[in-house]
């Protein structure tokens, strides 16, 4: 008995980085991303490779750390813009992906979503030759309209025919897929990249080669949105009826539909409010960075966002720290390929290892607390 | 060899937050009915899953037959042939009555001599043979689905006869039976009993206990009291043991003073998923100042009455009016806004949300209005204001007041919090579906204070209960509802216990 | 005609395993997402089990087939412990765990390919080439019209799934172990109380899904991908959940739903051939399982039942 006491106590012990529930919103998430680097280590060891060096490869090519040359026009500055360019869609679409969380569902078509948005703003926008300041705003418009309209699609047919949202935005991801690569190999196919045409400067999202104090950068123009619409997101959710009402359908539909609450328009509007932000994540993605769409390809960056999502606790600002966090190693990589010789799709094992032991988080929560249960127990009884 | 075929000595049981059994010592006789009394909550059903085999206990011991033993699973109790007849079934609805028993223990023949496959058709002969001989006829190859709850009960029965058990414990095995069934069912465990099987039965109701047992042992908050011999015991002297003090058994009611009508309904009719018609043709008003109750077996009708007065299932036929005012095919909210509160049945499912605090949940049927918000945004101090109120008001009692998630408290207090919620909405109307089920005694009886005070500040009060103990002390009207329909409405002072139970057997109809 | 049924069956049948899995897993009461990556990663265990014993042995890669077949079997087994640890053990949701499988399994099989193509073969590779597995053509009956195309150009993986799937059925309709697992899935406490353990009930469920799914994988990557590489990754689990689905969680209903699936795509393709239309064309035509898929959910999702506990996270110690 006093043995196993014992044993209680020291694993209580052991846990005490995570114990406090007030903070384990951010101590498991951080625990969880401790123990993936540090089984990609032990991965990198086995490979023969030093992995602290690794690592420091992973922040220099992000623009944390400054690499030790630089090729002309560039610096640790634009390295880290071209990290938020990046981050900048992972930041909308791990926002659908919460937004959608928060109500109760599964929006796994946020990849889907991105192109279909992105497609659509392409060929009326990308093409049209209009002015910068019509363009852009145009652009982020129409973005958001088609990813909501898809969204709320997914959410009809839940509410209307009781399908999964994860088969049905599975199914669309595929649809889309083979759709649009029909389009652009029939009409906008560039036929040297094998893409679809370049769109114009005046459409894109991000500034692209801004020549400022001898060096050419990318800038993210919607990054600023991204940040905005995250405190818009978390503000929604946490200040008003409608946010309440969503929360509610998430957290049992039943009381919601007692309490008087419309549970099948709030799952759509849910669900249009995170293909809105998912249709945001696609424009700022094919018209920013990319400026043209691989046809028969749906970026992994609508699957990482998942990852993104859980691990910043469906949290809005918390999104945004975990974003950066995923777009590091995901920018870092190619450089830490070329410099340490790790193969460069290590990286995305690295973050499917993080979403593996978030998983684990609510698991580890409860276990947490039963063990503080035991332990007041065993104090109460000792005295 | 001692005189007791089973004993237990000193036990012990924690949980978190809680002691279950504090140091507890019966000792049960082969061939009796051993009683076991006490309020929900008072460690009756820990004491005997320990003895089936789902726990085990923290300290003491336990002997079957004079031996000592460590029962860890319910496989071990049935080898022990120790059987429970749980009060929840345990049942698989999709299943045939032969598939639920032999569960566990399947009877295995060979095909071509090679693979094992279950051998339904035997098991269910030899179930049909058990049926015959304690009375507790069944078709073997019959659904779950479609018996009745107390058929249902039978084949709980049968499944630890099945397993040979000579001591059979049974877990509130009346709560959801009509008086009829009651008899029946208390003339099977006497059958049971002069067969020479030992019984253990976990019971809050004393008649029952005076009925059939030989010996009750009272506990309270989880202590043993007293081990009592049933014929020489008083019904009183029970009951102030099982409590603690003495109790009155009927609430205190002052005639009622039925004003204008709020709540018409006529000739409603609700159809299930499947279209069936779960209730037909039910017409019936209520008054201001008036508790009406609609008594009824589980399952025929009256929940999907409540839930569609409410809005919650659309009616497929008739009317309903509050007020003088067509609600039929108004919103779950526009029904609210005219006048109705809800205490639905599920309070965890339905009633609350779990994850939320204490505050969100007491604010969550006014929070789209002022002064909850404003133009769309959340007020959130108004909520605190409100919830501290309440929790004064109601004595809702939580670990951390207004920031106490729900899911974190009592069951009691999750009720209270939400009759608190629906109280102050101030409806004319309002509806208790079984609020007092799973509360303890003290609970009970201040829910039914709450009940009547409301009426006699010119509510009109639309009561569901299955326990008819709870009708016949709190109603002013009854209405007997038995497969779908209104068997009867008449005046509480009117109709017996009896009476209201031959109707809910449709055994009796106007 | 004779390659719409040829080509629909090869099709269907490996997708008819993989839902039998998921009927196992979700008929105990585990939500299962995860077949997806199941096969993924089976069909990867399988490929470099192949590549790598032909490597060392000096024989030709297309006659491992069996090996890699065992080999992705264990593959897809241990790959679904994962799943089986997260919602049983740490109760995990299973949606979640789901997800989180497929992308895992993504990432790790393309990483250790790359990985293994680069320090075995030394070339930067992200694919093992398997080609595809020998057929046979039953003589006699191949002759009846029609019917016959069902007995040409066989591939012997479309036996070996005919015999497990009729095992499968007897497992789960007639034995102790099936009437077991069934009852988790309706009422996991109900199988508690008669003394069986659900959590090892749902656990093998679990395990089994992740064996039929490796199974189905290597079929795929040995015939219509010929290779294994991130392209496995085609959404053929998800169909298979579709499927089954529609078939009611019941096996033989299941099966006419995957060759309702098979036969769609193997007829789209027929057709865009048969009109001579450009191949960019066949990119409409590879969408009709896709869409196939919704119409049926839209007409079948109301009356179909899943199982009463399924996604219920089964506590045994809850009161």
């Amino acid at each position: 008995m006093s043995k196993d006491n014992k044993k209680t106590s020291l694993r209580y012990r052991l846990l005490w980085p995570i114990r406090n529930e007030k903070w384990q919103p951010i101590t498991i998430p951080v625990a969880s991303i401790l123990f993936s680097f540090i089984v990609a280590a032990i991965v990198i060891l086995l490979l023969g490779k030093n992995p602290i060096q690794a690592f420091y490869n992973l922040f220099q090519g992000a623009g944390i750390f400054p690499k030790a040359t630089y090729a002309g026009y560039k610096s640790m500055l634009t390295d880290f813009l071209s990290l938020l360019d990046a981050m900048t869609p992972l930041v909308f679409a791990s926002l659908a992906v919460a937004v959608a969380l928060r109500a109760g569902l599964f929006n796994i078509g946020v990849s889907g979503q991105m192109l279909f948005s992105g497609f659509i703003a392409t060929i009326i926008v990308g093409y049209s030759g209009l002015d910068a300041f019509v363009a852009k705003p145009l652009v982020l418009l129409i973005g958001m309209i088609a990813g909501g309209l898809m969204g709320g699609l997914v959410g009809w047919l839940k509410y209307k025919f009781n399908i999964h949202e994860v088969v049905t935005t599975i199914m669309l991801n595929y649809i889309a897929q083979y759709v649009i690569s029909f389009f652009i190999h029939n009409y906008y196919i560039d036929p040297v990249s094998r893409q679809s045409k370049y769109i114009t400067e005046a459409a894109r999202l991000t500034l692209v080669n801004f020549e400022f104090a001898n060096l050419k950068m990318d800038i993210p123009l919607g990054f600023i949105l991204a940040i905005a619409v995250a405190i818009f997101v978390k503000f929604l959710l946490d200040k008003t009826v409608v946010g309440f009402e969503i929360k509610a359908v998430g957290s049992n539909r039943d009381a919601a539909k007692y309490t008087g609450i419309k549970v099948g328009s709030n799952m759509i509007l849910a669900m249009i409010i995170s293909g809105g932000l998912a249709g945001l994540a696609g424009v700022t993605y094919y018209l920013g960075d990319f400026a043209s769409i691989q046809p028969k390809v749906l970026t992994s960056l609508g699957f990482d966002s998942i990852a993104v999502a859980l691990l910043g606790n469906s949290h809005p600002i918390g999104i945004i720290f975990s974003s950066f966090l995923i777009s590091i190693i995901d920018q870092g990589s190619t450089y830490m390929s070329s410099q340490a010789g790790i193969r460069q799709e290590i990286a995305s094992v690295i973050i499917g290892l993080i979403l593996l032991f978030s998983a684990c988080g609510a698991y580890v929560k409860h276990k947490v607390s039963r063990l503080k249960e035991k332990e007041v127990d065993r104090k109460d009884s000792e005295s | 060899m001692s005189e007791y075929i089973v004993e237990m000595k000193h036990i012990t049981k924690r949980f978190p937050g809680i002691v279950a059994n504090d140091d507890v010592s019966i000792g049960i006789k082969k061939g009796e009915i051993f009683a076991l009394l006490g309020e929900n909550g008072a460690g009756k059903s820990t004491l005997m899953s320990m003895l089936s085999g789902m726990y085990e206990p923290d300290e003491g011991e336990i002997y079957i037959r004079g031996e000592k033993v460590q029962i860890s699973s319910p496989n071990h109790a049935a080898n022990l042939n120790i059987g429970m007849v749980h009060q929840h079934f345990k049942l698989v609805e999709d299943y045939t009555i032969t598939e639920n028993i032999i569960l566990g223990i399947e009877p295995i023949k060979k095909f071509a001599g090679l693979f094992p496959y279950v051998g339904i058709r035997g098991a269910n002969r030899k179930i049909e043979e058990l049926s015959k001989k304690f009375g507790l006829e069944v078709d073997p190859t019959k659904k779950i689905a479609d018996l009745t709850v107390s058929m249902q009960q039978r084949v709980e029965i049968l499944k630890v006869l099945y397993r040979e058990a000579e001591i059979l414990i049974f877990d509130e095995p009346t709560a959801v039976l009509t008086p009829q069934e009651i008899d029946f069912l208390l003339a099977i465990i006497e059958g049971l009993r002069n067969s020479g099987k030992t019984i253990i039965l976990i019971t809050h109701k004393l008649e029952e206990i005076k009925r059939v047992a030989d010996r009750c042992a009272v506990l309270n908050k989880g202590k043993l009291i007293d081990v009592l011999d049933v014929e020489t015991t008083s019904v009183n002297l029970m009951a102030q043991l099982m409590v603690g003090r003495e109790v009155n058994f009927e609430s205190e009611k002052t005639p009622a003073q039925f004003k204008e009508e709020v709540l018409k309904v006529e000739q409603l009719t609700v159809k299930n998923e499947d279209g069936f018609e779960v209730v037909k043709d039910v017409s019936f008003t209520i008054h201001s100042g008036e508790i009406f109750a609609i008594a009824g077996v589980a399952d025929n009708g009256q929940v999907e009455i409540a839930d569609a007065i409410a809005g919650l299932i659309k009616a497929s036929g008739g009317k309903i009016f509050l007020n003088g005012q067509d609600i039929t095919n108004d919103s779950i909210r526009n029904r609210t806004e005219s006048g109705i509160s809800y205490i639905p049945e599920d309070r965890q499912k339905f009633g609350l949300f779990l994850d939320f605090d204490l505050s969100t949940n007491l604010g969550s049927k006014q929070y789209y209005k002022k002064p909850f918000s404003n133009k769309g945004i959340l007020n959130k101090q108004e909520f605190d204001q409100f919830g501290t109120q309440l929790i004064e008001k109601y004595d809702i009692r939580s670990g951390q007041g207004i920031k106490t998630q729900v899911r974190s408290m009592s069951g009691g207090n999750q009720q209270k919090a939400i009759i608190a919620r629906e109280i102050e909405l101030q409806s004319p109307l309002m509806i208790f579906v079984q609020p007092t089920r799973g509360v303890d005694i003290g609970a009970i009886e201040n829910i039914h204070r709450m009940m009547i005070e409301q009426r006699d500040q010119g509510k009109a009060i639309l009561l569901v209960s299955l326990e008819l103990d709870e009708i016949m002390n709190v109603a002013d009207t009854i209405g007997v509802i038995y497969n779908g329909q209104l068997q009867k409405v008449a005046s509480s002072d009117s109709l017996t216990t009896n009476e209201v139970g031959e109707y809910m057997m449709g055994a009796k109809h106007e | 005609m004779d390659t719409i049924i040829i080509d629909g069956l090869s099709f269907a049948l490996p997708l008819f395993i993989m839902a039998i899995g998921g009927i196992y897993s979700e008929k105990s009461g585990i939500t299962n997402l995860a077949l997806e990556g199941f096969q993924g990663f089976g069909a990867f265990i399988g490929a470099m089990s192949a590549v790598l014993i032909a490597n060392a042995s000096g024989a030709a890669v297309e006659n491992m087939f069996y090996v890699a077949l065992i080999f992705a079997m264990i593959g897809g087994m241990g790959f679904s412990v994962i799943h089986a640890v997260l919602s049983i053990k740490f109760k995990a949701n299973q949606v979640i765990s789901g997800v989180v499988i497929n992308i895992l399994a993504l990432a790790l099989t393309t990483f250790l390919t790359t990985q293994i193509n680069a320090l075995v073969f030394g070339a930067a590779s992200d694919k093992f080439r398997l080609g595809v597995s020998e057929r046979f053509t039953i003589d006699g009956l191949a002759n009846i019209p029609v019917i016959g195309a069902v007995f040409t150009d066989v591939y012997p993986f479309e036996v070996i799934i005919i015999v497990i799937a009729i095992f499968a059925w007897y497992v789960l309709y007639k034995t102790k172990f099936g009437l077991r697992l069934r009852a988790s899935g309706e009422n996991p406490q109900s199988v508690d109380a008669a003394g069986v353990n659900v959590y090892k009930i749902r656990f093998s469920a679990v395990l089994i899904s992740g064996m039929l799914s490796g199974l189905a994988g290597m079929c795929f990557a040995y015939s219509i991908s010929a290779q294994f590489s991130s392209g496995i990754y085609m959404g053929y689990g998800f169909l298979a959940i579709a499927a089954l689905i529609f078939g009611n969680w019941r096996i033989l209903p299941t099966l006419a739903a995957c060759l309702l699936f098979g036969f769609a795509k193997s007829g789209g393709m027929y057709i865009a051939q048969a009109m001579a239309l450009p191949s960019s064309f066949t990119d409409l035509f590879m969408i009709l399982p896709y869409v196939l898929t919704l119409l049926l959910l839209i007409f079948f999702s109301k009356t179909n039942r899943a199982p009463r506990a399924l996604g219920e996270i089964y506590d045994k110690g809850k009161r």
